[in-house]
């Protein structure tokens, strides 16, 4: 720093970064950082959004740690979690290395699979609406179609069913994007591994497991934290759907939120589910980056 | 070649920047309602907007239109956030209040009286937006009641009558599941759509008193009490009974799924607010010939005379915002929407309106007729639960009776849920 300090404060090198980081740091602030002290304080409050507000303390709290729907959408973001943690990045990984291994199609079917994600939420949750519809659905009309029955279920009807419709919806909206995101690490790792690898006599599953996974590793821990916080503030597609209902069978705690805010008008208590999903959300993301990292630390070190 | 395209990007929106300047002269009102679909109010509300452009040339209406449920959100939100419409629609009732008690919405008491128009609407119509005598909106598009309307053709065919009392209902309902044909095309999803069979059955049980000392919190009145429990066991008595189609609770109204039903036969009745006629007069219209209605049957040894009808005299109300800079002009345009042009095009597309004169006259259909004498002629009419309560026991009420239908909860727990709900928000506890 010595050598710069002829110049001027602000030809600074710091300030000139603060200078460029300044309008995305305002809106961060604004937006992100501002509604989550914001949203605390509303929490205390009973207030419809439109007129007065009126404080009343940790009631809501108490609401909230006594209120079953909160629990039962927690248990479903949980259950969304588990499962997209177990479907969506295996199924990335498998597409990915399908699609980077030459064989004909591979150039057409990278622009089909990758379709859904290009979609908006609000359009999946049309199309599987209709896919899923009881009488006219596309489902319901194949499985009547082949003659099974049996299968045929009340997709977005049933309580015991609709949180799986839902989720396997969402599968389909974000396998593609773990797809892109594992194809483009596997470019990355040098052929000449394969290579030695299958001059030393080494099954193709062998390479899998020796080279290609923990290579891939960074990726799959990146991914799991993306998949992880995007499961938990998860609320588009859910909202389109299915609306969480029916009664709240697959509630999650963002669309609950949002229905208490702006269907019940309690901005008090939907604020004090959103501060609950934030917590809930950071806690669980700061542990488990804190696992993993561990994690890929020990892999370094055997390497 | 990104360098070049900023450039263009950058001289395109000096230049809209520009004409919107030019443009600013003009007054503009926001005008705010939920008909998506092509039909009677939404060719009326059209109609009545090119004919004042015409007279008005300085004042341009910005008609948006918002699908119905996602509607009641992003008006509310508009609201939080001073960020409301000129105009906007709304149900009178509860949810008007809330926006009326907020200082939002203007009182039009007066201009409406200047104008001439304050004697052009139906006083009943006009009591739902009213508070303390004083007018913050007025009914425009129909009188409406909940109407069981069925297929004919399928009646006729098996023999069937229209059944008058609850266990002839049931009866009915026997003969068409043995027919493979569904008794009632119910979307639930919208959960008011299922909350009108138990309004229904709540009256007939119990008689409109039921519900208004409940909500009125007098003379001992509870939503616990044995009116709304016994609805509740009517209502999964009904349940059982396979009166809805497969998946009726995740079927959306908004989507014509239950309407579809109707018309490719897989369904016999559809109980629905009568601006279903102008419904099905857009969509199908020849299935219109196979259509008719009857009034929700009684319950034998209930308190409620099986006549009383549930429903609304204005339907969609129109309100001018506090904030709205040109009131005069609203005004006038809420004249436009309400005269004579604009009552003889809803009832050529199948409404009621409940404002015009000679309106009995005009309405020459014979079904429109037997429609309008029994909105008319019926002693009570229930105001939907969910638009005369506040929104936040509205929603309780909604959510507990798709449970009730989901037989999720037992009709003790749904009626106990809503009774508790609106001891919290009256301060009872």
């Amino acid at each position: 720093m010595k050598a710069l300090d002829h110049l001027p404060w602000y030809r600074r090198p710091g300030v000139t970064i603060f200078l460029f980081l300044a309008p995305a740091l305002f809106f961060f602030a604004l937006y992100v950082l501002a509604p989550i002290p914001v949203s605390f304080f509303y929490s205390l409050f009973k207030w419809d959004g439109i007129g007065q507000r009126s404080f009343i303390g940790l009631e809501n709290w108490k609401e909230l740690i006594g209120d079953p729907v909160f629990w039962k959408a927690l248990k479903n973001n949980v259950t969304l979690v588990v499962i997209s943690l177990a479907t969506q990045l295996p199924m990335g990984i498998a597409l990915a290395l399908l699609l980077t291994s030459r064989f004909r199609w591979t150039k057409l079917l990278k622009t089909v699979y990758v379709l859904p994600y290009m979609m908006s939420a609000v359009a999946i949750g049309m199309l599987w609406r209709y896919i899923y519809e009881p009488t006219f659905g596309l489902l319901n009309m194949f499985l009547e179609a082949i003659g099974r029955y049996d299968w045929i279920l009340d997709w977005l009807g049933d309580p015991k069913v609709v949180l799986y419709s839902v989720i396997n919806a969402v599968n389909w909206q974000f396998i593609p994007f773990y797809m892109l995101l594992f194809m483009a690490a596997l470019v990355g790792i040098p052929l000449e591994l394969y290579e030695a690898a299958k001059i030393d006599g080494a099954s193709p599953w062998k390479a899998f497991w020796t080279i290609t996974l923990p290579l891939l590793w960074p990726t799959v821990t990146n991914a799991a934290v993306l998949s992880l916080v995007g499961s938990l503030k998860y609320f588009d597609l859910i909202h389109v759907l299915s609306g969480g209902g029916p009664n709240h069978a697959s509630e999650l705690m963002a669309t609950y939120m949002y229905k208490r805010s702006f269907h019940h008008l309690r901005m008090g208590y939907g604020s004090t589910i959103a501060v609950a999903l934030f917590t809930i959300g950071f806690a669980l993301s700061m542990v488990f980056v804190r696992v993993t990292s561990r994690k890929q630390y020990e892999g370094g070190d055997r390497r | 070649m990104l360098k070049k395209a900023t450039m263009y990007l950058l001289v395109i929106s000096l230049l809209l920047g520009m004409s919107l300047g030019v443009f600013a002269q003009e007054i503009n009102l926001t005008l705010w309602h939920i008909h998506t679909n092509v039909g009677a109010a939404q060719n009326t509300i059209q109609d009545a907007i090119r004919r004042f452009e015409a007279d008005y040339p300085n004042v341009k209406i910005e008609e948006v239109q918002i699908i119905n449920d996602e509607y009641k959100t992003k008006l509310m939100i508009a609201m939080g956030a001073n960020d409301e419409p000129d105009i906007f629609m709304s149900w009178g009732g509860g949810p008007l209040e809330t926006y009326i008690n907020a200082g939002k919405v203007w009182d039009m008491t007066d201009a409406l009286v200047k104008e001439g128009l304050y004697d052009n609407f139906l006083p009943v119509a006009m009591d739902l937006a009213s508070v303390n005598g004083r007018v913050y909106g007025v009914p425009i598009t129909n009188m409406v009641a909940a109407l069981v309307f069925y297929r004919t053709d399928i009646f006729e065919n098996l023999n069937l009558n229209i059944p008058t009392t609850y266990s002839e209902l049931l009866e009915v309902m026997k003969v068409l599941n043995e027919n493979n044909i569904t008794p009632f095309a119910l979307a639930n999803a919208n959960k008011w759509t299922g909350s009108m069979y138990f309004m229904y059955l709540v009256d007939r049980v119990g008689g409109p008193e039921a519900f208004y000392k409940a909500m009125m919190r007098t003379d001992g009145g509870s939503f616990a009490s044995e009116a709304f429990v016994k609805a509740g066991e009517y209502l999964q008595e009904l349940v059982r009974n396979n009166a809805f189609p497969r998946g009726f609770q995740s079927m959306d109204e908004d989507l014509a799924q239950s309407r579809n039903l109707l018309y490719t036969d897989r369904a016999a009745m559809y109980l629905m607010g009568s601006w279903a006629w102008g419904t099905i007069k857009a969509e199908n219209e020849p299935l219109l010939e196979k259509l008719d209605f009857f009034v929700f049957p009684g319950i034998e040894g209930g308190l409620g005379d099986p006549s009383n009808l549930v429903g609304t005299p204005g339907d969609n109300y129109f309100s001018i915002a506090e904030k709205c800079e040109h009131k005069d002009y609203a005004v006038k345009f809420l004249g436009y929407l309400s005269d004579e042009k604009a009552a003889d095009m809803l009832i050529a597309n199948g409404h009621i309106p409940p404002f015009g004169e000679n309106i009995d006259a005009k309405i020459t259909d014979p079904m429109m007729k037997s429609l309008y004498q029994a909105v008319s002629g019926s002693d009570a009419v229930q105001l939907w639960y969910d638009q005369s309560l506040p929104p936040e026991l509205a929603q309780v009420h909604l959510d507990t009776t798709q449970a009730l239908f989901g037989l999720e909860m037992t009709p003790e727990e749904a009626a106990q849920t809503m009774e508790q709900a609106a001891k919290r928000y009256h301060g009872e506890n």
